[in-house]
């Protein structure tokens, strides 16, 4: 269970801008939650000048510990995030963290993280804590994305990367097809694979989850869901796991193990 | 915060202020402990329990609205067994000087009469008949909505309690005042008014509503000129004090309820976008009276000045 104490801090926005037609990054400067935050948790954020009432999760894409920073990204999907792409720097966002249960972290063997779509957002700083924190070997990092527009994403892991593979859906870079068709020859690859972490739309989690448990690898998913406070309490995010069990996106995930969820 | 001029006394519950977090917005309290000092929270509502647990609706269960939220939880609890064995004595160690009210619902009469024993233990210090939430089929609103049945399920409740009885309304009602009268003559000590409003979301896009169980009961700021409408309508109507609750984000908004004739409010859907709420509302409710130099906050009471 996550033990770090939940808070809410007024974040600085550094910079705002677009990496594609699309997709936004934003970095906040907010170094109590920055601190402490671990890869796989999430905030839920809210613009207090924008219209919308509830908070929005967010996974958290990166940190930058010695200088406060806080990296998110974010589809511009609605009327929040359309509202949060036009803030100017320096303007305040109110950030509630850290919340929910990160990665779990192993020091054996090679772990492949794999995103989709803005997925690929936690994929980064568990992919900086894999190479440098953990000091272990480098991860294979496996992206889907749309089309050859969608690479900016490499900016932000290659130098954490034993291998970057991306596939398309267009086939306009790399291979065409779903990133669970690269898994195969990765494997082939890399066979000191202990374990594969992923996040990304449920369809694609689902494939890569039964891939992952036939094959005897140990697999993580990060799930999303509605949910209206991010902390236990409102219910929006709960389901049933395959023990019977029942789960909250928020408190008790976002990460789970791909067993049950999937198995 | 001066809690000598805040200390409430809810129809035999005591308080340290008259701001509650409400229930389904507050999970059992402890939920709220890294972000409150629960010491300061006047009551906590717990979650609405039922005789057997409960895994609440299918699909999408919310969704933002302008100013507000629609919700289909569907009464998901663990059950009342589960909440006595294991959640109430957590609740009290975490939370000893909390006031703590247990919400519950049934599907029968005789449902609510069983829960109501069931909770009359130690460290429950009052309950909340939920007779009106309006995303389950089989309990709830059927007993919020016809003044007979309310009427029923308040004296069979009454009867198997020693605990100060609230009784929760439903606003989807057209005379809410009917529906309060009912449940005063039947003997409850308090009550709680409004749930939410039943509501609805269209996809435009698949056709679909938005929300898995179809319609969806809506909380938050959008909600709050019709609740305090509908407290100073009861407060006209009956004598038992009332808990003001619907759209609740800040003291200003906590005041027009107290000014309309509510003696405590809760705090709903704002406790999800701003986790302090319910202290930072007793905060400003405190600021005012030392503002306006009123020695307590029973001053305001029903005090709107009409004509």
């Amino acid at each position: 269970m996550n033990e770090t104490k939940k808070l809410v801090e007024i974040g600085n926005i550094v910079s705002n801008w677009e990496l594609s037609a699309d997709v936004n990054a934003l970095v906040l400067e907010c170094p109590d939650i920055v601190s402490v935050v671990k890869p796989g948790q999430f905030v839920m954020i809210k613009n207090e000048m924008g219209s919308t009432y509830l908070r929005r999760p967010f996974g958290v894409a990166d940190v930058d510990k010695e200088q406060d920073l806080l990296l998110l990204i974010y589809r511009k999907a609605g009327k929040g995030t359309q509202e949060l792409a036009q803030l100017d720097d320096g303007g305040p966002i109110s950030v509630e963290g850290p919340l929910g249960n990160g990665f779990s972290f192993k020091n054996e063997g090679r772990t492949l993280l794999i995103g989709g779509g803005v997925g690929i957002a936690p994929i980064i700083y568990t992919a900086r804590h894999l190479s440098k924190e953990l000091d272990g070997p480098k991860p294979v990092i496996l992206l889907g994305v749309r089309n050859h527009k969608e690479l900016f994403w490499s900016d932000f892991v290659e130098n954490f990367a034993e291998k970057l593979v991306y596939t398309t859906d267009d086939g306009s870079y790399g291979r065409k097809g779903f990133a669970i068709d690269a898994i195969p020859d990765i494997l082939k690859e890399y066979p000191d694979i202990k374990r594969i972490k992923v996040c990304g739309p449920t369809a694609m989690m689902k494939g890569i989850a039964e891939l992952a448990i036939k094959q005897g690898i140990e697999c993580e998913v990060s799930l999303e869901k509605r949910m209206a406070c991010g902390f236990g309490v409102c219910l929006g995010c709960t389901f049933e796991g395959k023990s019977g069990k029942r789960w909250k996106v928020c408190g008790d995930g976002p990460v789970f193990d791909a067993e049950e969820v999937f198995g | 915060m001066n809690l000598t001029r805040l200390a409430t006394d809810f129809a035999g519950i005591r308080m340290a202020t008259p701001v509650m977090g409400a229930s389904g917005t507050f999970g059992f309290g402890v939920e709220y402990s890294d972000f409150l000092d629960l010491d300061q929270v006047g009551a906590i509502i717990s979650k609405g329990l039922t005789p057997l647990p409960r895994a609440g609706n299918e699909g999408v269960r919310i969704a933002e609205t302008p100013s507000g939220m629609l919700n289909c939880i569907g009464l998901e609890n663990p059950g009342i067994d589960v909440f006595l064995r294991d959640i109430l004595p957590k609740v009290r160690k975490e939370a000893p000087n909390t006031a703590f009210i247990a919400n519950f619902s049934g599907s029968s009469v005789e449902d609510y009469g069983i829960m109501a024993e069931k909770l009359d233990v130690d460290g429950v210090d009052g309950i909340e008949v939920n007779i009106s939430c309006p995303n389950v089929k089989e309990g709830g609103i059927v007993f919020g909505t016809d003044p007979k049945a309310a009427a029923a399920v308040t004296k069979e409740v009454k009867a198997h309690t020693s605990k100060p009885v609230i009784v929760k309304l439903s606003p989807n009602v057209t005379d809410i005042t009917v529906m309060a009268k009912a449940v005063e003559e039947a003997g409850a000590d308090a009550l709680a008014l409004i749930n939410t409003l039943t509501g609805m979301v269209i996809d435009i896009n698949t056709w679909k509503p938005l929300l898995g169980n179809v319609t969806g009961g809506l909380s938050g700021p959008a909600v709050k000129p019709i609740a305090v409408r509908m407290v100073y309508q009861v407060a006209q109507a009956v004598n038992i004090p009332i808990m003001g609750l619907g759209g609740i984000a800040t003291a200003e908004d906590a005041i027009e309820f107290l000014l309309a004739g509510a003696s405590t409010v809760a705090v709903g859907a704002e406790n999800f976008v701003h986790p302090d709420a319910v202290v930072r509302v007793a905060e400003g409710i405190d600021a005012y009276l030392e503002k306006y130099n009123l020695s307590h906050v029973s001053e305001l009471v029903g005090k709107v000045k009409i004509g």
